[in-house]
């Protein structure tokens, strides 16, 4: 495992509150993992489908996991499932939504859409570490992630 | 916390009891129960003969798979479940294997697996997944509603 190249998580999220949160979370949770933190969904789907200024799959590597907020500006976190779902090995990379929404609808439309995981966040930091260091031992170090074609879609 | 049902299916019955011992050990967050070929799980999810008594036979909040199984494999099992309506196709089911192949790996994935783990080598690793297993998918994952009937 240590000799292995540390694989990248995406994390998109608008609230920069919560995002300070959760990015302090996974340093405190000692993640090596490179963090790229996106703020809407249209810079989502541009990073994951490789276009625009994401090009380069070597600087922009796909990301061996996905934390997913639902409510976006622009392209909803719903909608970014329904694209993804569609798409050749990106449908493939796990996505842990990680949102306020506990609405039981909203959570069956998650799972609907190929969620692989639904987490509501909770209300203070030291329960958001505990979270971040959960998804860090249990997605990162313990789940077996999808063997990924390191090229940019538009090249 | 409440007690969470959750399916084991293997039908390795030395790996079967290693898990089990390794489970019990960690948790008494859960009810586990096991079944030990792909045709049974699908008769036990449809609520088949002899498993219509959802009170003796509850339907379980996520689903641990091997993929190695007799009679239909994990990989049928899965893509069966992701087909059903009325709820089950949302089912979380974490794949449980000795494999590490990435034509596996991928496979599982594109048929809708939630998370793919592989058996480890020994009784404290096993010990350690079952522990991060809890945390993780017993105390944190919110579950989606499966069927009418058990709808929150």
């Amino acid at each position: 495992m240590p000799q292995e190249i540390l694989r990248t998580i995406l994390l998109v999220e608008d609230e920069t509150p919560d995002a300070m949160l959760l990015l302090r979370g996974f340093q405190k949770a000692d993640v090596l993992n490179p963090v790229v933190h996106l703020t809407n969904g249209d810079e989502a789907l541009a990073y994951l489908a490789g276009i625009r200024e994401y090009g380069n799959r070597t600087q922009y590597p796909l990301p061996a996991l996905i934390l997913l907020d639902l409510k976006l500006p622009g392209m909803t976190g719903i909608q970014l499932l329904q694209w993804m779902r569609v798409q050749g090995e990106i449908r493939r990379i796990p996505v842990v939504v990680l949102t306020n929404d506990d609405n039981p609808d909203t959570i069956d439309a998650a799972y609907d859409l190929g969620a692989n995981s639904y987490l509501v966040k909770p209300g203070n930091s030291a329960d958001i570490a505990r979270m971040v260091q959960a998804i860090q031992r249990y997605w990162v170090k313990l789940n077996e992630p999808p063997q990924l074609v390191m090229r940019a879609g538009q090249q | 916390m409440p007690t969470t049902p959750v399916l084991l299916v293997e039908d390795d019955p030395t790996d079967f009891r290693l898990i089990q011992r390794a489970f019990n050990k960690i948790s008494d967050g859960f009810q586990m129960f096991r079944l030990s070929d792909g045709d049974e799980v699908i008769a036990y999810l449809s609520g088949e003969a002899p498993y219509e008594n959802r009170g003796a036979h509850p339907m379980p909040a996520l689903v641990l798979l091997d993929i190695k199984l007799p009679r239909r494999s994990g990989f049928e099992v899965l893509q069966w479940l992701r087909r059903q309506a009325s709820g089950l196709n949302r089912l979380p089911v974490i794949i449980l294997t000795s494999s590490r192949h990435s034509a596996d790996i991928n496979r599982a994935y594109d048929l809708g697996a939630n998370s793919y783990l592989v058996k480890p080598d020994t009784g404290a690793q096993l010990e350690e997944l079952a522990s991060q297993f809890q945390t993780y998918w017993l105390r944190m994952n919110e579950f989606p509603s499966l069927r009418p009937e058990i709808a929150r």
